[in-house]
This record gives structure tokens, C-alpha cells and sequence, in this order.
């Protein structure tokens, strides 16, 4: 489990074959092995070696934490491989990973069918597109300290304007934050909301990177709203919709500062979530180990989940 | 274009990089002179509005101390000890450093923390100094203290025509009181303790039981344990506003009392300044008990890093920041939290500030401290699991019977 | 085509997309509102009409903070971050794209694991790095671990893979190498992915946290989010005064966004993509 795998899997649904030859041979129009190798790390070091350095460095820094019992304080001490079989072990790691992973199943489709609406209707000929834009930004530029406290009060169960509006329909609103059956749901409409603009200037700069005339040219076929949406310009907007799903789901593995402002993990450890742990291992309970331990965990999750996607995109992502 | 070397390219940035780090990493340390020294001090007690106050104490010590230099750093409390920890961890503590109580066992055993020697120990009051000994030596100075009162709002109590507590009231008489001043309709609580932890084990002590037991184990799944519990998670949505109603907000609580919707309030001495513009009438009391007195008492206090190159100038400082007459001045007149101090004159000044009337309640809670339980460097985890089942109790999904129980299986876990 | 804006559906959309605009645009006014009400803590319930508004939690937060000094060190920090992930993401994501080598795959996907680790583990390490280094406490120390970013590159890397290979081809045949490529045929086709980042960079920069707290101790090192935390005490806040920083802390970023996109739309109009 390792990075080759990713790496087979993005070489092999490589967006079209290389229109040069690979490095090492002497290409039609005679480049040659050791100027294309200055190029390449040209073009790649200035990205590379700060990321190695401040965070590849970092991480194996963490993996080496991660085989030791270290409080920060007194020296560490060598443990090999107990710490992943403590937080293994631990009911607390099943809870976390569970509620993380209904974060995920909740906030994915809310997020990603929300801002590709919110996209398409703002990208539409609309009178105040710029400045009704910049106001669906809001809450992305926004802090999580406002946006926990104003969602808090709009679920607020007894006095809240969600289950007033719910009331007026002739429902019965649930307990939202307070309950530990509605606690997520509750965070997870509060980040879709939240992230909605993220997702909707992603698609944004994807839909305007897309020709007009090809949409024009199927207007003037015939085809219908529904049909231009589904045959043109969400293939042409794959590579985006690529872009986002895996960034979300990267993101929302590692969901944390929601948490952390609305309930805390609370009530009952219903909205613990992996990193909420991470975090509270770390530096309130003193164990630098088995938080570091619990972050690979987290990171070979995420990894395979990625790999997966990548794989996977070659059946529906099409680049120019 | 097209004949430029990308190799040559590769050059002249790597060379423009070196030339920008070169340039940019000129901050080198100050060569001081060959007997100054420069002390380093890292603090939060005087974030938000006491900065300038501990600027003038410095400032008296540099006057007193030639050759020395102290240079402050402070930063919120909220991320201080992120920040602490990590410094410890890399190794670049300053010389200096605040700590709360709650921290001091596990920083003392981790010999993280210098022996300090005081010049003057006298000066100190020395229950607070006891407070931060192991093994009769002195591993920290309190630099501040504070307890928890009963806070009371007079105005709602004459219009409620409900009698003032007093210093001997019990659960029973508060509850009662309570009931009679709840006026739901009118946006009116009768009381507000928090459903926390700290109050936890204070509250079992005032019904005589007590958190640990001496084999080191949960010792409160008893009837008087279980009565603590219903007596904390009773409150809410009765007499006290439930997290609906906005009990959890930051500061949703003092906001209450502060606008005269709540008449009786278990909350610290710290909130005076916070209370001391509102409308109605307010005055404190020693927190009631049930079978005994007790009440929570909290302090901040200064350690000297173990790493320090310069012990004895560091100790120096933070006995002078803790215990000098400039300090403790300072903080009386400012309202900045009370000073460790013994001296009685400094007391006395302080019993004559004004309201609230009842001052002396201050150091009458003082008589029966509930100390906090040693749970050495595990104390953060049972404390979250101490408020989820507290929290569990108050919202009515887990009775307070089955509460205790599960509280002391998962504290025995943790501690064993 | 203008008289499209009046069919019924034209309507209907308008009147979603602006009553959904109101919904996002609560907090913000919340905020504003809290801001205005000195000496309010925060209620369970907003009072959309303070009693008696006043501007004293702007003026305590100029008084309170070395305002100026802290905006101009998050602004620095911010601008730096933002234009060097967007060179060096754009240098990455053409090289990934157009001089894809063996293994290039596998050193890809390291720039995407870069983003799947918690950074709660990575500050002990990275800290003990900055301080072998001597970076504690400056500019550059905070600065570094943001000059390049995974996001950045797999964000460009998709737009440059959108790009049509042929106006590379046909610059190449008027002679152009791989910097002419990426300056003059590139970059301007990947213009509206460069603005997201620029405003994404931005933002991450501008609203960073723990990181510059635990770097920067110097008070006049400070950036606004880790000042903003100050006035957060052990015991109180005042919450006016908090909520008149997060308002003035959310202004630039707004701005920059309009900005921005309207750049885009600019920079899309006037490409060779039409």
C-alpha cells in the first residue's frame, strides 16, 4: 500500500499517451535525454522540494512518533507497532471512523448536487451574477466560530427557524445538536452549506472553460435543456467534478474545525470524529504516539479511497 | 527562446533562492554583554487587558535587577498550551512560563519543571504555596487565585419576596429557592451551576463523598455519588435553562446573569468586573453544602523552565512577579486577579474595594477547599468522560444511577 | 437573446437564486449586528435590531490591536503564499501534463498525499525542523510550509490537461520551447483555474491558524487570525469585539473573490477558447 499504486493508476488512465516519447529515448524530433531531464525538474522542484521539506519531511517525522509512547515532555520511548494495535483496539477508534464516515455519505451528495445547481444558475444570464456570486462566497470566506454559533441557533430545537418552518408543514422537528441521532445530520447540513461556494467556483471556472459553440451548436440541433446538461456539459465538466469529488472526500476525512466549534464530539461522542480525536490525543491526553499512530491510520483510509477514484476516473472523466 | 538551457534556468533561480534565504535569514541572537541577562517569560494571565500591568511589574523588577532583562510574550489562553507543549517537546521553553494547577502533576513529573528556592516564603499564603510542592520542594509559584461563589441577583430575590442565602443554606433551601424564583414565562431562571466536572467533584464533597477513593479508584457509584449527579443534571430545563434554551453558549450564562434573568449563579470571582455595571443588585455567599461545606478553589502559577541557563535570575523574577508588594498593589487596583499574599493589609484593602458587599465570602470559601482529585497526566480524559455522562443525565437519556456506574468503570479504565 | 431575461423561468430562477442568496447572507449580517451591539454576550437568540448600536467594538479593536502592523503582516504572508503557490503549482501542473516522464504518475500522487495527513500530527515535527533551521519566530519560518501546494498542483493540472494539445503543437512549429509554451499558450487558457487559486490560496493563507501561533511569537510578527484570539480572555470574551474582527477579516477575501471572477470571465472572453 504504498505510493506506486496511485502512481500505476494515474500513469495508466494518463489523460491521452504522451505525444512525446518517454524519458530515455531520443524522440522524433530529437530532444535530448538530459536537456528533457533539466526541463522536467525545472518545471517540478519548485514545487517539489517544499513540499518534501515542510511537509513529506514532516509526515515521516509523525510515522516515527507514531512507534514511540511520547507525551512531549519526557524523552519517548520505543514501542514498534503498539500504538496501531491500541488505537486499533480502542471502541473509541470505531466510533470516530464510523461517524467520520456517515459525515462523508451525508455531506458528499448534498455538497457536490448543491454547488453544481448553484453553478449552473449562476452561470446562467442573470441580473446581479456578480454580486449574487460574491454573496454564495460568504460563507466559505466566513469562520467556522460564526457560522457554529449562527447554525446552532437556526437548529435550535425549541427555538430554532428550521423547526419553526418544519412546524408550519405540520412536522414535528427533531432535537438537531442535542440529540445524539441528529447531531451529525446536524454538521453535515452545516458544511454543505458552508461549502456550497467552494464547490460552486470549482464548477464555475470548469463551465466557463467550456466552448460556447458546443453548447450552441446543440442548441441549434434541438437538444433540450436536460439533455445539453447531460451530454455535453457534464462530460466537458468532468475533469472538475473529478477535481472536486476527490478533494471533498480527501477534506472530509479530516473533518474537524465544524466539529470542534458546534459540538465539540458531543452529546455522547455521537460527532467524534478521527481528526476531533487526533487532535484531543495530541494535546489534551498527552499521547503524541498514538495520535501520530491514529493519523496514518487515517492517511492509508484516504489513500485507498483515492486510489480507488483515481482508477475509476478513466470510465467517466474525459479531458480535451 | 528556444536554445536557453533549462539547466541554466535551474541555475540562476537556485541562485536567486540562495540570495533570498541569505538575505533573509540575518536575524541573528543579540550578542548582549558578557554579565547580562536576558530572560525569556511566556504568560496568559495577562492577556486581554492586563498587559500593561505586567509590563509595569517587568519594568519594577528590571529597575531592582541591573544586568537583567526580561522579555515577555503573551499569548490567549485558548492556545497557550498548544503552544507550551510544543515548545517543551522541541526543547525552546522560555526561561519562565504560566501553568494552571491542573497541569502541575504531570509537568512535576516529567521533570520538565526547575526546583525554585524563595527568598521569602513567608509572603505567600501557604496553603496556595503547599499547592504546588512535591515532596516538600517547591516546583512553582502561585502567581493568582480564585474560587467559586454563589452569586445572587437582590433585586430578583426582594420582588421574588424570597429570603438571601446564607452561608449555611444547603442543596434543599437553594432548590427551594430556585423553584420559587423561576419565572419561565418571563425569561427568568432560578439557578445556574454548570453541568461540568469541576463542579462534580466539588458537589461530592459537599455531600461528604468524594471522587477517588484512597486505593486511587472512582469512589462516587455510592447513594450520596448518585445524589451529586441528580443534584448537577437536575437543574437543567427545571430551575436552569437547558441547551436549547442556550446553556453551553459561550458566555450564555454570565449574559444571563448580567441582564437580571437570573437570580442565582454558581460562578467564579473572576466575574466581578463582568458584573460590576449591571442594573440590579447582586451579592455572593459561600456555595451551599449538603451534609458539609465545600467550594472549588483554582490558581495560576509561574515555573522556571528545568532547561534554563539562568535559574537563579528566573527564580528571581518569578518570585518578584508573584509575590511583591508591586504586583500585589497592581492587581488590587486593577481588579486583576487576587494575589497569593499572606499579608493581611493587602486583604484588608482588598475586603474594602466595594461590591460586592459580601467580600469576605471570598476567604470564608476558603476554609473548605474541595481540592481538585490528583489524576495525574490522565486528568483530561476523565474529565470529557465525567461531562459526556453528565451531559447524558441532564438531557434524560441516561438516569443518574446508571451515570455513576458507567462514569467509575470508564474512570477506573483510564486511571488503571 | 435579451429578451430572455423575462420568460417565466427566467423569473422562477431569479427568485431561487436570490431568496437562496438571503440564506447565505444571515450570518454575515448576524455578525455585523453582533459587532454593533456593545456589551452584548452572545444569546441563544439573535436580535436582528440592537437596541442601541454603536461602532465601539471597530474602535476597541483599532485600540486593542496593533492593527495596522498585524494586517500588513497577514497581507505580506497572504501575497507571498498566494504567488508562489501559483507559480510553483503552474510550473508543476505543465510539467505534469505536458513532460510526463516514467514514475510520473508516482510522484503525483505524492503531491496529492501530501494533503491526506492530518496537520495536527505534522506540527512537533515541522516546528523541530524551523528551529533547526533558526526559523522560529520569523516571517520565513511561517511562510515556508505554504509556498507550495498539492491542492494548487492537482488543481492546475486539470485545467492544463484541458488545454488543446494542438496550440502547443502550432507553437512549436513557430519555433517556441517549453517557457514560451507555458507563458504565452498555457497560462492564458488556464486562467479561471489560476483566479480559483489565487482566491483559494489567498484564503488558506489569510485565515491560517495554528500554524503562524506556533511560529510567530514576536506581538509584531503577529497575523490577524492568531491577534484576533487575543481578545479571547481565560474566563470572558468580548464577543462585539470578536465579531468586528471576523467582519473585517472577511472583507479582503470578499473582495479579492469579486475580483477575481470577474477576471475570469474577462480572461475567457478574450482566450483563444471563445
Amino acid at each position: 500500500m504504498s505510493a506506486p499504486t496511485v502512481a500505476a493508476a494515474t500513469a495508466a488512465t494518463a489523460p491521452r499517451p504522451p505525444e512525446r516519447a518517454p524519458a530515455g529515448r531520443r524522440s522524433g524530433r530529437g530532444v535530448p535525454r538530459a536537456k528533457r531531464v533539466g526541463w522536467i525538474l525545472l518545471f517540478l522542484l519548485p514545487s517539489a522540494l517544499p513540499l518534501l521539506a515542510f511537509t513529506i519531511g514532516p509526515m515521516l517525522g509523525a510515522a516515527w512518533i507514531s512507534l514511540h509512547e511520547w507525551n512531549l515532555l519526557s524523552p519517548m520511548r520505543w514501542v514498534g507497532l503498539a500504538n496501531f494495535a491500541d488505537q486499533l483496539g480502542d471502541p473509541a477508534t470505531r466510533n470516530a471512523f464510523g461517524n467520520t464516515l456517515a459525515y462523508i455519505v451525508g455531506y458528499m451528495p448534498l455538497v457536490y448536487v448543491g454547488g453544481l445547481a448553484l453553478a449552473l444558475a449562476l452561470n446562467a444570464r442573470l441580473k446581479g451574477r456578480s454580486l449574487l456570486r460574491g454573496i454564495y462566497f460568504l460563507p466559505v470566506v466566513s469562520s467556522w466560530i460564526v457560522v457554529a454559533l449562527v447554525w446552532r441557533w437556526l437548529l435550535n430545537p425549541s427555538v430554532g427557524v428550521v423547526n419553526w418552518a418544519l412546524g408550519l408543514i405540520g412536522i414535528d422537528g427533531p432535537g438537531w445538536w442535542t440529540d445524539p441521532a441528529w447531531a451529525m445530520p446536524s454538521i453535515i447540513l452545516a458544511s454543505a452549506w458552508k461549502d456550497l461556494g467552494f464547490v460552486m467556483v470549482i464548477l464555475l471556472a470548469g463551465l466557463q472553460a467550456i466552448p460556447t459553440d458546443v453548447i450552441e451548436a446543440a442548441r441549434v440541433d434541438g437538444a433540450g435543456w436536460w439533455r445539453r446538461l447531460r451530454s455535453i456539459v457534464l462530460p466537458l465538466l468532468s475533469p472538475s467534478t473529478f477535481f472536486v469529488v476527490v478533494i471533498t472526500l480527501i477534506n472530509g476525512f479530516q473533518v474537524f474545525d465544524q466539529v470542534y466549534a458546534m459540538t465539540g464530539g458531543g452529546p455522547d461522542g455521537s460527532t467524534e470524529t478521527v481528526v476531533l480525536r487526533v487532535h484531543a490525543l495530541a494535546f489534551r491526553y498527552g499521547e503524541a504516539g498514538g495520535a501520530a499512530a491514529l493519523s496514518w491510520l487515517l492517511f492509508a483510509v484516504i489513500l485507498v479511497v483515492t486510489v480507488i477514484q483515481v482508477r475509476g476516473q478513466r470510465r467517466w472523466v474525459t479531458y480535451a | 527562446m528556444n536554445s536557453r538551457s533549462p539547466i541554466m534556468v535551474l541555475a540562476a533561480s537556485a541562485a536567486v533562492l540562495a540570495l533570498a534565504s541569505c538575505s533573509s535569514g540575518g536575524t541573528g541572537d543579540d550578542a548582549g554583554g558578557s554579565q547580562d541577562v536576558t530572560l525569556t517569560y511566556t504568560n496568559f494571565i495577562s492577556n486581554n487587558g492586563n498587559e500593561e500591568n505586567l509590563d509595569a511589574i517587568v519594568a519594577a523588577f528590571e529597575d531592582e535587577n541591573p544586568g537583567v532583562t526580561v522579555d515577555v510574550t503573551t499569548m490567549a489562553y485558548a492556545d497557550y498550551f498548544t503552544a507550551l507543549q510544543t515548545d517543551l517537546a522541541a526543547g525552546t521553553v522560555s526561561d519562565v512560563f504560566d501553568i494552571e494547577y491542573g497541569q502541575y502533576g504531570a509537568y512535576q513529573a516529567n521533570g520538565v519543571l526547575a526546583e525554585v528556592t524563595l527568598d521569602d516564603p513567608a509572603a505567600f499564603d501557604p496553603t496556595l504555596l503547599e499547592t504546588y510542592q512535591t515532596g516538600g520542594t517547591q516546583y512553582a509559584i502561585p502567581t493568582s487565585f480564585s474560587n467559586v461563589v454563589l452569586f445572587y441577583n437582590t433585586t430578583l430575590f426582594d420582588a421574588a419576596g424570597v429570603e438571601y442565602p446564607t452561608a449555611d443554606w444547603t442543596w434543599a433551601q437553594e432548590k427551594t429557592a430556585a423553584e420559587a424564583l423561576t419565572d419561565q414565562a418571563a425569561g427568568v431562571f432560578g439557578d445556574y451551576q454548570p453541568i461540568s466536572y469541576y463542579e462534580f467533584y466539588k458537589a461530592l464533597e459537599q455531600n461528604g463523598e468524594s471522587f477517588l477513593g484512597d486505593d486511587g479508584k472512582a469512589a462516587f457509584d455510592t447513594p450520596g455519588g448518585i445524589e451529586a449527579i441528580e443534584w448537577l443534571a437536575g437543574k437543567s430545563g427545571t430551575v436552569m435553562p437547558t441547551p436549547e434554551q442556550g446553556a453551553g453558549t459561550p458566555d450564555f450564562d454570565s449574559g444571563l446573569f448580567a441582564d437580571g434573568k437570573l437570580a442565582m449563579f454558581h460562578s467564579g470571582i473572576w466575574m466581578f468586573g463582568t458584573f460590576a455595571d449591571m442594573t440590579d443588585e447582586w451579592d455572593i455567599v459561600v456555595e451551599p453544602g449538603n451534609t458539609q461545606q465545600a467550594s472549588a478553589m483554582f490558581s495560576n502559577a509561574v515555573a522556571v523552565s528545568a532547561t534554563s541557563e539562568h535559574p537563579a535570575e528566573a527564580t528571581a523574577f518569578a518570585e518578584f512577579l508573584a509575590g511583591s508588594d508591586v504586583t500585589a498593589q497592581l492587581r488590587l487596583e486593577s481588579g486583576w486577579e487576587l494575589p497569593p499574599t499572606s499579608d493581611e493589609t493587602v486583604v484588608a484593602d482588598y475586603l474594602a474595594l466595594g461590591a460586592p458587599a459580601n467580600r469576605q465570602a471570598v476567604f470564608d470559601s476558603l476554609e473548605n477547599v474541595a481540592l481538585t482529585p490528583d489524576l495525574g497526566e490522565r486528568a483530561a480524559e476523565v474529565q470529557d468522560v465525567v461531562d459526556a455522562l453528565l451531559t447524558e443525565v441532564a438531557a434524560g437519556r441516561v438516569s443518574a444511577a446508571d451515570a455513576a456506574a458507567q462514569m467509575a468503570e470508564q474512570v477506573d479504565a483510564i486511571l488503571g | 437573446m435579451r429578451e430572455r431575461l423575462l420568460t417565466p423561468r427566467s423569473i422562477a430562477l431569479h427568485a431561487v437564486v436570490v431568496l437562496g442568496a438571503l440564506v447565505m447572507l444571515f450570518p454575515f449580517v448576524w455578525a455585523v449586528v453582533t459587532s454593533i451591539s456593545p456589551g452584548s454576550g452572545l444569546s441563544a437568540t439573535p436580535q436582528l435590531f440592537p437596541d442601541d448600536p454603536s461602532i465601539a467594538a471597530y474602535q476597541q479593536l483599532f485600540a486593542d490591536l496593533p492593527f495596522g502592523r498585524v494586517v500588513l503582516n497577514s497581507l505580506g504572508l497572504a501575497v507571498a503564499a498566494t504567488v508562489a503557490q501559483v507559480v510553483t503549482s503552474a510550473m508543476a501542473a505543465y510539467g505534469f501534463s505536458r513532460l510526463p516522464f516514467r514514475g510520473s504518475g508516482a510522484v503525483f500522487a505524492l503531491y496529492l498525499v501530501t494533503m491526506m495527513i492530518p496537520f495536527q500530527v505534522l506540527i512537533v515535527p515541522l516546528f523541530v525542523e524551523m528551529k533547526a533551521l533558526g526559523l522560529i519566530d520569523t516571517y520565513l519560518g511561517a511562510l515556508l510550509p505554504s509556498v507550495a501546494s498539492g491542492f494548487g498542483v492537482f488543481l492546475l493540472r486539470q485545467a492544463v490537461n484541458q488545454v488543446p494539445r494542438e496550440l502547443d503543437e502550432a507553437a512549436t512549429i513557430d519555433g517556441a520551447g517549453h517557457l514560451r509554451i507555458f507563458t504565452q499558450v498555457v497560462l492564458p487558457n488556464i486562467r479561471p483555474a489560476v483566479a480559483t487559486l489565487v482566491v483559494f490560496g489567498f484564503m488558506s493563507s489569510w485565515n491560517a491558524f495554528l500554524w503562524p501561533l506556533i511560529i510567530l511569537r514576536s506581538p509584531e510578527l503577529h497575523t490577524l487570525p492568531v491577534a484576533l484570539q487575543t481578545l479571547q480572555g481565560q474566563y470572558t470574551t468580548q464577543w462585539d469585539v470578536v465579531m468586528a474582527g471576523s467582519v473585517v477579516s472577511i472583507l479582503p477575501m470578499l473582495a479579492l473573490y469579486v475580483f477575481a471572477q470577474k477576471y475570469v470571465v474577462q480572461g475567457v472572453a478574450s482566450s483563444g477558447l471563445k
